[in-house]
């Protein structure tokens, strides 16, 4: 019919049809306007003159607060050039750090890129650490012309490795090194080199500490000589999203928090019995019958763009679906994938409702799970280590919904068959290949006779929970695993908060986190693989995850990567160097929680136990 | 053939709306089953349907809206409550207030309601979200009623309300009626009325207009109510630290919100500290502004702050009660004494090792034997009377006086000696009540008259052994900071004392953080009772800002809070187990009004109600 129109009739239409498409988008785009109005409304900054109360002098490695007297020392700028920087964490090796400073603004920061093969990632990278400063800046930068300010900040990064894909494993290096020299006139030059892009990637964050805002402008200190390396290979947070969804926005927000405490990785236990929000594209199902709502999900792009987005700051992330238990709303939809879902009374089915354990005699439990493997395999691109849960297997719930034997050996026969059947689905789903790294918690299955029975200590890594005086990792060393610790006493973020069921206490402090070194008495050590912090999400959603998380897990940071001695003088700088790393977390977003009153912040020497005193503690 | 390729171009992006409009089809739905909502064992799916349908009817937030006894109220009213099935939807643009009978000659009463209803509509409209459709169905009428003019809010206010709704199904509409004594009874009504009120998920096909989103919503109310209401006790408090550290004034303004939303009456503002004094005072520009007791020339509150948020509690029926804490718990502010030739207003400021002068750095204590301190104080409490409404009460403090202190001072001691005083417990304890009667004293005769309600903090001052021969009880009125199992508040109540129960082991809410205090999650709060007796005037959470600042109030104030304010609203025979579902439901009330509360349990717990027990 169409051809049958006149040129001018055509004419008039698309002219007609072109008008009526300029108005919707006019109307859309008004539309989009009103929505971003409020928003403007609220975030106009507000100009304010500069502080004029306080300054501060440095004292025998002390800033100390007076009366502002002619000119002005701001805290940050003092607490920056007086005793020892406040990195976090502390990098291993500082041979050289100046106390000279220069203004600078961000238009003089410029890169240098030697590593072409990844320069794209590079640029990512230094976009981040460009972006981290200008979150320090609560104005432009002054237009008074300054005549200390730097005109040109080189940064020059170089990467020895010729990876052109560069993927954080166990046996990456990130180690890096850092050199911050005048150029010459108002040049300043910083060289960071790194084996892997991982380490350049540290080695910026460090660079971006060595930058704060002070007054009318940026500064950044003018020498420094930096060789650091971590001490552990895997430096994790466990986040879960199954008793609480977490939107994908607090758990980017999380790896920005991981990247400032040079933490490494993610463990997303995205799946338990409450819930399933992993959208999986292999079997949807699973998050249309687990979810808590339609909106409550994670696409595969979701997924895809958070592990991007984590490369980038030096993070990978580990997703775990936990099973065979911990395992149940998501997996109705199928006939007997999972046992025991939502029953009651729940205490005899389960440690914690709901109830819900796949169904280890299902074949198709395997099939499904192989599927899920597949999926987040290709959406985390894992090569070396997979975690496959594995804990809390509630044996009677399996003994009163199987059929077939009851007896304590033959259910934990059943439960080492789970596992070496889901071994064998993720050997598939990785291509025929076993990582190097399979984890699981620590359980009933992880301890003698079981373990040597059902799990091979060339591929199982054991995270171990329980309490570090339950003596779960020596003998899980000493059968010859590869451990991550995670202490229940020490590390478990979430214990405290309350008697939901019967929850582990106390609230653990940053100094209780701090000091943990369990592998002082662990033998042998090289099989330590690192630890992670976790933080289990019954009594926690995105309001409160920051407050939770930090700077409690920033804490956890410089243990894993710098494990400094304990004693009073180290605990004593590391309290302040901690509340300096607060505020930046705060700078960049997060909202973490207090450390100490401010007044603590602005005279740091005043608050912290005296050193040289016998005086008895009075308790209130 | 350029516009052509524009054109495909575009209806391809329309395509691509369209398809990210269409949303999921399937949703999970509830049933009320004897008093609780109940899910559905599989998600369902819906076809696209007008007004009220089984989307709506059957959503979480429909069901709680009508479920058991008192619905999705919090706290629970505390007369006879009928909350019926029956909802109808409609929009908050189409709600005609009817303040005709609210009686005002002129001072204001009116003036405040239509404030109120201002804030009421605010609410829905949040309530709503940014997805909420238009639905012109129904109108909605709310009448106000109240009598009294008086606008003065304090432990004698008359809160109580009643509300109706009463439905013509021939005009379509709805009528709602709320009767007080008082416009803060009113304000109340109003409360409550919002939390009759839920958005639910709107008709797939049907109501709305205009540019798209993924999923539209709409309000509903109940519409078979019936409820009379009045709180049990009239003092329901929230006391905020901001001295040790700083609190923006938006921080404030949103905690009185969720203070509003759960019905609590007072904000007890612990303004200063010995850390810093952050109250700006016109008369005594040195104990902030001016660079002495201020963290930052930012960090303060104005004259004209204090005011604002004085009248933005006012709107929310809540009142504020000043704590300037003295003798003790005063530092940073006060040392310009000397310099000014006023003498040494406090001793021991900052004074180090802490542990020797002081119970938590940094030390500071009021000097009560330089008479220029009291001229001090005279200034201070003539800005704070020009502030504040008249016959508020006044908090002066009065804790953990630290001896040793005051007995490091030689210009103490000397003064003591004049005096013929010794050196011991009793006598730097008469020097504290000498301190108590003077600082009141200035204080009266800056009011004029001696009827101003003083609070004090329980101290050994307190103790039942001493207490009245320091402080008359027609005056003062202790806030007990003990344990639950300690019998001082009784005792105080024996002897003729007003108390507020600040119960420490379960209305603390920095514990948990610190030394060996363990956290009090939202049951302990909840469960904590206090005795229903003459005398006992309520309670107050307490939120000390050590470890806390803006970054983390909410989470730590919020949702526990709430749970204490039902406890002093309606005090029930019930425990916390049976206020779960209404709880988390608040929870999600307060989340929506835009506080960053804690959650308190798995949100498999939340949609399934007492699956969890």
């Amino acid at each position: 019919m169409c051809l049958s129109v006149s040129a001018e009739r055509l004419r008039k239409v698309l002219v007609a049809l072109t008008v009526f498409t300029v108005v919707l988008i006019a109307v859309l785009y008004w539309g989009r306007l009103e929505d971003l109005q409020p928003a403007l409304r609220i975030n106009l900054p507000r100009r304010w003159a500069v502080d004029d109360l306080w300054s501060w002098e440095c004292e025998s490695e002390q800033c100390v607060r007076r009366e502002q007297r002619g000119a002005r020392t701001s805290l940050a700028t003092c607490r920056m050039q007086c005793g020892t920087a406040p990195l976090w964490p502390r990098p291993t090796e500082v041979s050289d750090l100046g106390s000279q400073s220069a203004p600078f603004c961000l238009q003089a920061l410029r890169i240098e890129v030697h590593s072409v093969q990844i320069r794209a990632l590079l640029e990512q990278a230094f976009a981040v650490f460009r972006g981290n400063l200008e979150a320090l800046v609560p104005d432009s930068c002054s237009e008074e012309p300054d005549k200390g300010r730097l005109s040109d900040f080189m940064v020059s990064v170089q990467v020895e490795s010729e990876d052109r894909d560069p993927l954080l494993t166990l046996s990456t290096n990130e180690s890096y090194q850092l050199e911050v020299c005048r150029a010459g006139g108002s040049k300043l030059r910083a060289e960071v080199r790194a084996q892997s892009f991982f380490g350049v990637r540290h080695g910026l964050e460090t660079l971006s500490q060595l930058v704060w805002w002070d007054d009318t402008s940026l500064r950044v200190l003018t020498r420094a000589h930096i060789r650091d390396a971590p001490r552990f290979a895997h430096r994790g947070v466990l986040l879960d999203t199954a008793r609480n969804f977490l939107p994908i926005g607090a758990l980017r927000a999380t790896v920005d928090g991981l990247a400032a405490c040079k933490l490494n990785a993610l463990h997303w236990h995205v799946s338990d019995s409450h819930s399933f929000p992993f959208d999986s594209p292999r079997i949807p199902n699973m998050s249309r019958y687990g979810a808590y709502s339609p909106e409550q999900v994670y696409s595969a792009r979701d997924v895809a763009g958070l592990v991007a987005y984590a490369r980038v700051r030096g993070v990978r992330v580990l997703m775990e679906v936990d099973a065979p238990a911990h395992a149940g709303n998501g997996w109705q939809w199928g006939p007997n994938l999972s046992v025991c879902v939502n029953r009651q009374p729940w205490d005899l089915y389960c440690g914690e409702p709901p109830c819900g354990q796949l169904n280890p005699d299902n074949k198709q439990t395997y099939a499904v799970l192989g599927a899920l493997y597949r999926d987040l395999v290709e959406l985390t691109n894992v090569t070396d280590m997979f975690h496959l849960g594995g804990d809390e297997v509630n044996l009677h719930c399996w003994a009163s919904e199987l059929s077939g034997p009851v007896g304590h050996q033959e259910l934990m026969a059943k439960w080492g068959e789970f596992q070496q059947r889901a071994l064998q689905v993720l050997e598939v789903a990785m291509g025929g290949t076993v990582p190097a790294a399979v984890v699981v918690w620590s359980s009933q299955i992880t301890r003698p006779p079981y373990a040597h029975l059902y799990l091979d200590p060339r591929v199982y890594v054991i995270q171990t929970w329980g309490a570090s005086g339950w003596g779960e990792a020596p003998a899980v060393l000493q059968a010859g695993f590869r451990v991550i610790l995670s202490h229940v006493d020490a590390w478990y973020l979430d214990c405290g908060f309350g008697d939901w069921r019967g929850a582990c206490n106390p609230v653990v402090s940053w100094q209780t986190v701090y000091q943990h070194r369990p592998w002082t008495e662990l033998e042998p050590r090289a099989l330590v693989l690192g630890g992670e912090a976790c933080l289990w999400s019954e009594m926690v959603d995105e309001h409160s995850l920051d407050a939770k998380l930090w700077p409690r897990a920033a804490a956890f940071g410089e243990r894993m990567w710098a494990d400094p001695d304990l004693d009073d003088l180290i605990l004593r700088d590391a309290h302040g160097r901690l509340a300096v790393q607060r505020k930046r977390l705060v700078s960049r977003g997060i909202r973490a929680d207090a450390l100490w009153p401010q007044w603590c912040d602005q005279n740091p020497d005043s608050c912290l136990e005296p050193l040289d005193t016998d005086l008895k503690p009075v308790s209130s | 053939m350029k516009v052509a390729y524009l054109l495909q171009v575009l209806s391809a992006a329309a395509c691509l709306c369209a398809a990210e409009d269409s949303g999921p089809g399937w949703q999970w739905s509830w049933a009320c089953k004897s008093g609780r909502c109940v899910k559905s064992e599989y998600p369902i799916s819906y076809a696209s349907s007008r007004g009220i349908s089984n989307i709506t009817r059957k959503s979480q937030s429909a069901c709680r809206l009508t479920c058991g006894q008192y619905g999705a109220l919090w706290p629970h009213p505390t007369g006879p409550t009928t909350i019926g099935e029956q909802v109808v939807a409609f929009h908050p643009s189409i709600i005609r207030f009817d303040l005709l009978e609210v009686v005002d000659s002129g001072r204001g009463t009116r003036e405040y309601l239509a404030a109120c209803t201002q804030l009421f509509l605010d609410n829905l409209l949040v309530e709503c979200g940014a997805n909420c459709s238009v639905v012109s169905d129904t109108d909605v009428y709310v009448r106000l009623v109240t009598r009294s003019q008086d606008l003065t809010l304090n432990w004698n206010t008359d809160e109580t309300y009643t509300l109706d709704i009463v439905t013509s199904s021939r005009v379509n509409s709805v009528t709602v009626n709320i009767r007080a004594e008082t416009v803060y009874g009113a304000r109340h009504g109003l409360e409550t009325l919002s939390q009759l009120v839920a958005r639910v998920p709107a008709p797939l096909g049907g109501g709305g207009r205009g540019h798209s989103s993924p999923r539209k919503h709409l309000l509903i109310m109940a519409t078979n109510v019936r409820l009379s209401d009045a709180p049990i006790f009239r003092h329901r408090g929230l006391m905020l630290d901001t001295a040790r550290n700083f609190l923006p004034l938006y921080a404030m303004k949103r905690t009185l919100d969720a203070m509003a939303a759960s019905k609590l009456n007072v904000l007890h503002w612990h303004a200063t500290d010995s850390q810093s004094f952050p109250l700006e005072s016109p008369r005594v520009p040195q104990l902030a502004r001016r660079r002495f007791g201020a963290y930052s020339s930012r960090q303060v509150y104005t004259p004209q702050d204090v005011a604002y948020l004085l009248e933005y509690a006012r709107l929310r029926g809540v009142r504020i009660i000043m704590e300037l804490d003295a003798p003790s718990h005063a530092g940073n502010g006060w040392q310009w004494g000397e310099a000014a030739g006023l003498g040494q207003l406090a001793v021991c400021v900052n004074q180090q090792p802490w542990r020797k002068y002081c119970i938590q750095p940094p030390c500071g204590q009021l000097n009560p034997t330089n008479p220029n301190l009291y001229r001090v104080l005279r200034d201070l409490y003539r800005d704070i009377l020009d502030i504040f409404p008249r016959g508020e009460p006044l908090h002066m403090g009065g804790d953990e006086v630290y001896f040793p202190c005051w007995n490091s001072s030689a210009e103490i001691v000397n003064w003591m000696e004049a005096r013929g005083q010794g050196r011991g417990q009793a006598d730097f304890l008469q020097l504290w009540a000498d301190y108590q009667s003077t600082a009141l004293g200035t204080l009266d005769e800056e009011v004029g008259h001696s009827n101003t309600p003083i609070i004090l903090w329980s101290s050994h001052l307190t103790e039942p052994g001493v207490i009245e021969s320091f402080l008359n009880k027609d005056r003062y009125i202790i806030q007990t900071w003990v344990p639950a199992s300690s019998s001082l508040p009784v005792e105080l109540l024996a002897k003729g004392y007003r108390v507020i129960y600040s119960t420490k082991d379960t209305w603390y809410l920095d514990h948990g953080f610190w030394g060996s205090t363990v956290y009090h999650n939202w049951r302990v709060v909840y469960d904590n009772r206090i005795p229903r007796k003459a005398g006992v005037l309520g309670g107050e959470a307490c939120m000390w800002s050590e470890l806390v600042d803006n970054q983390s109030l909410d989470a730590k104030v919020w949702p526990r809070t709430a749970a204490m304010a039902e406890r002093l609203w309606a005090d029930p025979e019930t425990r916390s187990s049976s206020a779960e579902a209404r709880f988390y439901r608040h929870r999600q009330r307060l989340v929506t009004r835009g506080i960053r509360a804690d959650a308190v349990s798995p949100a498999y717990c939340y949609q399934n109600e007492g699956e969890c027990q």
